[in-house]
C-alpha cells in the first residue's frame, strides 16, 4: 500500500481528533489507585447490643495488623435521623466500643464526628438516639461536621464532574479514619454501607440538609468522589440490628448479628453486601470502586472471622433494586 | 413572662468571648472560621442587648462579606455563588440604615434565585419519571445552595426576609408572587401528620416524621395563614413535641414558634432556662438562638413577626 504525505495527513489528524472525542470516556474518571494486592475483613458474631462489645470487638480488631499509638483516631458513625425502635443509627454501644479500643491501643486522641443528614439539630439526634450520655460519660469528644472549619479540598475523581469540595478540617487531619455504618439497605443506591456512610463528612452547613447537591450529581457519582478524596482507613460495620426494605430510614429492622471489620471499605462493603444476600457486582459504586478504591471480589479477600455466608432470607429491598440480589 | 436576665447575661457575654476579630462568629467554640449561619443569629442577639459599638463589629462584618451579586457566602472564604443565609444576613440588618443598599441587593437575589423544580423540564421530570418523593413542583420555594431543590428552612426564611420589603415597587414586583409560591411550597411539603422536616413529607408512598425546628421555622413563616389546616395540624405536633425536647436549638425554636401563634410557653421557657450548661454549648448558633428565644418578643419583631 502506497501512503502518500496527504494521506498520512489526513489519517493523523482523524486520528487525533477521534482521540481529543473519546479521550474523555476512556480515561479513568480516577486520579488515585488505592487498592491493596490482598484486603482483610473480619465478621464477628455479636447477638446483642451489650457491655460485651468491648471484648468482642477488641478481639476483632486484634486480628488487623493496626497501629494507631500516637494517632488521630476518627470515628465516622451513620447517625441520620432518630425514630424509636428503628434501626437508622450506628448504635452507641458499638461507637464507644471503637473508641475504647483505640484508646487502650495508644491512639492520641479519639473523636466521634458526624455530620446528619436530614436533621439540623444534631444534639437533638445525639440525646434522642443515646449518644449525648453515652459520650459524656465516657468523656468522648464529639464533633458536629455540619458546623466544622471547613477546607476548599480537590476532589480525587471526577464521577461528578464537581472539581472540589469543602470538608471539614476534623476529617481531613485525621490520621486514621474509620467509617462506622448500618448495614442497610438504601432506596437510591441499593445499599447504604462504609463507602457511602461518607456522605455524613459532607458539611450541611455549606450544601444543606440534606446534602441534596450529592443527589443532583448523582449518588453513586458521588460516593466514588468523596471516598476518592477521603481515604477510609478501616471499616467497623454495625450489622447486629441491620435495617432491610425502604432503607435508609423507613426501613424494617432486622436481626443479622454480625459486626464487620475491615482495613477496606470496598472489601468491607462487599462483604457485608453478600451477607445482606446481594451481589457486590451489581451495586454500581462497589463494581467501580473495586477499580481503584479496594477490593470487592471474594478472592482477594482475606476473611479472618466467620466466613460472609448468606443469610437464610435475602434482604428485602424496594423494587428498583431488585436486580442486585445475588441468589 | 420576664425574661431570665440572669441567663441572658450570661449567654451574651459567652457570645462576646467567640465573637472573632473580624467581628464574625465561628460554628463551633474551637472554630476560627466566621460562619454567616452562627454570625446572623449571634448579630441578632447580641443586639437585643449590647453595647452599639459591639454590635455595630459585627454588622460591619456582614456588610464586608457580601458577594458582588447580592448574596451571602456560608462562611467566609466561601464561592460567591450565594447560600440560603443571605435571607437570615438580610434579617440580621433590619435596622442598619448603612445597609439599606446590601439589603435590596440581596433582595433581588432572593428574588432571582429559585428551586431547581422551578425550571419547566424539571417540572416535567418529577411528574413524569421521578415520583418518589410526594412534591407538586409548580410549588417552589428556596434551595440551600443555587441548582438544587426548594426546601423547607430556606424557604421559610427567606419567605420572612422578603416580607420586611416596604414595597414591591422599583423592581420587586415580583415579591408577592415569590412569596405566595413559596407559601404553597411549604404546605405542600407538609408531613401528613402534621409538621415539617427539611422538605420530604412521603417518600415512596411513606411519612416522613416532621422535626420539631423545621416545623418552627416553618411556622413562623406561616404567620399570615394561621387557619390553613396545615398549619394548624403542624402547630398542633409542635405543641404535642416541644415539652419532651431537652436540646436547646429544637427548644428555642419551639418557643419562639409557639409564641408567634399565642400558645402557653411558661414551662417551656423554663425548661430552656433549666438546661445544664447552655453556655458551653460547642455550637454557637445554638447559644445565640437562646438568647433569642429568652427575649422571644423582642426576637419576633425582628423576623417581622406578628404575635
Amino acid at each position: 500500500m502506497n501512503l502518500t504525505r496527504r494521506d498520512f495527513l489526513i489519517g493523523s489528524a482523524g486520528l487525533a481528533a477521534g482521540t481529543c472525542v473519546s479521550a474523555p470516556f476512556l480515561l479513568p474518571k480516577y486520579h488515585v489507585d488505592r487498592r491493596s494486592k490482598r484486603s482483610r475483613v473480619a465478621v464477628l458474631h455479636a447477638e446483642q447490643y451489650s457491655q460485651k462489645l468491648d471484648q468482642i470487638l477488641a478481639a476483632g480488631l486484634r486480628l488487623f495488623p493496626i497501629d494507631v499509638r500516637g494517632k488521630r483516631v476518627v470515628l465516622k458513625p451513620n447517625l441520620v435521623d432518630y425514630a424509636p425502635g428503628d434501626a437508622i443509627n450506628t448504635h452507641p454501644l458499638l461507637v464507644l466500643a471503637a473508641a475504647e479500643s483505640f484508646r487502650r491501643m495508644g491512639a492520641k486522641s479519639v473523636v466521634v464526628a458526624e455530620g446528619p443528614g436530614n436533621q439540623r439539630d444534631t444534639q437533638l439526634v445525639l440525646s434522642q438516639s443515646g449518644y449525648r450520655q453515652s459520650l459524656r460519660e465516657e468523656k468522648t469528644r464529639f464533633v458536629d461536621l455540619n458546623r466544622d472549619q471547613l477546607i476548599r479540598t480537590r476532589l480525587r475523581a471526577s464521577y461528578t464532574g464537581m472539581t472540589h469540595l469543602w470538608l471539614p478540617r476534623t476529617v481531613l487531619e485525621a490520621d486514621f479514619l474509620v467509617s462506622m455504618p448500618k448495614i442497610k439497605t438504601h432506596h437510591w443506591s441499593g445499599a447504604t454501607l462504609s463507602m457511602k456512610n461518607m456522605f455524613g463528612v459532607v458539611p450541611g452547613a455549606r450544601y444543606g440538609w440534606p446534602k441534596n447537591i450529592l443527589h443532583w450529581k448523582g449518588i453513586q457519582e458521588s460516593i466514588l468522589d468523596i471516598c476518592a478524596t477521603v481515604p477510609v482507613h478501616f471499616v467497623i460495620a454495625d450489622g447486629i440490628v441491620a435495617m432491610e426494605g425502604n432503607g435508609p430510614l423507613n426501613g424494617t429492622p432486622r436481626h443479622l448479628g454480625k459486626v464487620v471489620l475491615a482495613d477496606d471499605p470496598v472489601a468491607a462493603d462487599a462483604t457485608c453486601a453478600r451477607l445482606m444476600g446481594f451481589e457486590p457486582d451489581r451495586i454500581a459504586h462497589l463494581q467501580e470502586g473495586s477499580r481503584f478504591l479496594g477490593n470487592a471480589a471474594a478472592s482477594e479477600i482475606d476473611q479472618l472471622g466467620a466466613s460472609p455466608d448468606a443469610p437464610s432470607r435475602v434482604f428485602d429491598l424496594v423494587p428498583e433494586f431488585r436486580g442486585i440480589v445475588g441468589m | 413572662m420576664n425574661t431570665d436576665l440572669f441567663l441572658l447575661s450570661d449567654l451574651l457575654a459567652e457570645l462576646a468571648l467567640r465573637q472573632l476579630p473580624c467581628g464574625g462568629w465561628a460554628a463551633l467554640a474551637l472554630s476560627s472560621q466566621p460562619a454567616l449561619e452562627a454570625t446572623c443569629f449571634s448579630t441578632l442577639a447580641v443586639g437585643l442587648a449590647a453595647p452599639p459599638s459591639y454590635v455595630a463589629q459585627a454588622q460591619e462584618f456582614l456588610l464586608r462579606t457580601q458577594n458582588p451579586n447580592g448574596s451571602w457566602p456560608a462562611f467566609q472564604g466561601d464561592e460567591q455563588d450565594g447560600a440560603w443565609v443571605t435571607s437570615l444576613a438580610v434579617t440580621a440588618l433590619r435596622d442598619v440604615v448603612p445597609a439599606i443598599p446590601a439589603r435590596l441587593k440581596a433582595f433581588h437575589w432572593l428574588l432571582e434565585c429559585a428551586g431547581r423544580e422551578s425550571s419547566w423540564f424539571w417540572k416535567w421530570k418529577f411528574r413524569t419519571a421521578d415520583r418518589h418523593v410526594r412534591l407538586d413542583p409548580d410549588k417552589f420555594g428556596w434551595p440551600w445552595i443555587p441548582g438544587t431543590l426548594s426546601w423547607i428552612v430556606p424557604t421559610a426564611f427567606s419567605i420572612l426576609a422578603l416580607n420586611q420589603l416596604p414595597c414591591t415597587c422599583g423592581g420587586f414586583e415580583k415579591m408577592p408572587f415569590r412569596v405566595e409560591r413559596g407559601i404553597e411550597m411549604l404546605l405542600d411539603r407538609a408531613c401528613p401528620g402534621g409538621g415539617w422536616n427539611a422538605g420530604n413529607g412521603v417518600v415512596y408512598g411513606v411519612a416522613v416524621p416532621p422535626h420539631p425546628d423545621d416545623t418552627a421555622i416553618a411556622l413562623l413563616a406561616l404567620t399570615g395563614r394561621k387557619q390553613e389546616p396545615l398549619v394548624q395540624s403542624g402547630l398542633q405536633y409542635l405543641v404535642k413535641t416541644a415539652p419532651t425536647l431537652t436540646a436547646p436549638w429544637s427548644l428555642a425554636w419551639a418557643i419562639l414558634a409557639l409564641a408567634a401563634y399565642g400558645q402557653g410557653i411558661d414551662s417551656l421557657y423554663k425548661s430552656l432556662v433549666a438546661l445544664p450548661d447552655l453556655t458551653k454549648t460547642d455550637d454557637t448558633g445554638t447559644i445565640a438562638l437562646a438568647c433569642l428565644a429568652l427575649d422571644y418578643q423582642r426576637t419576633l419583631s425582628a423576623l417581622g413577626v406578628t404575635a
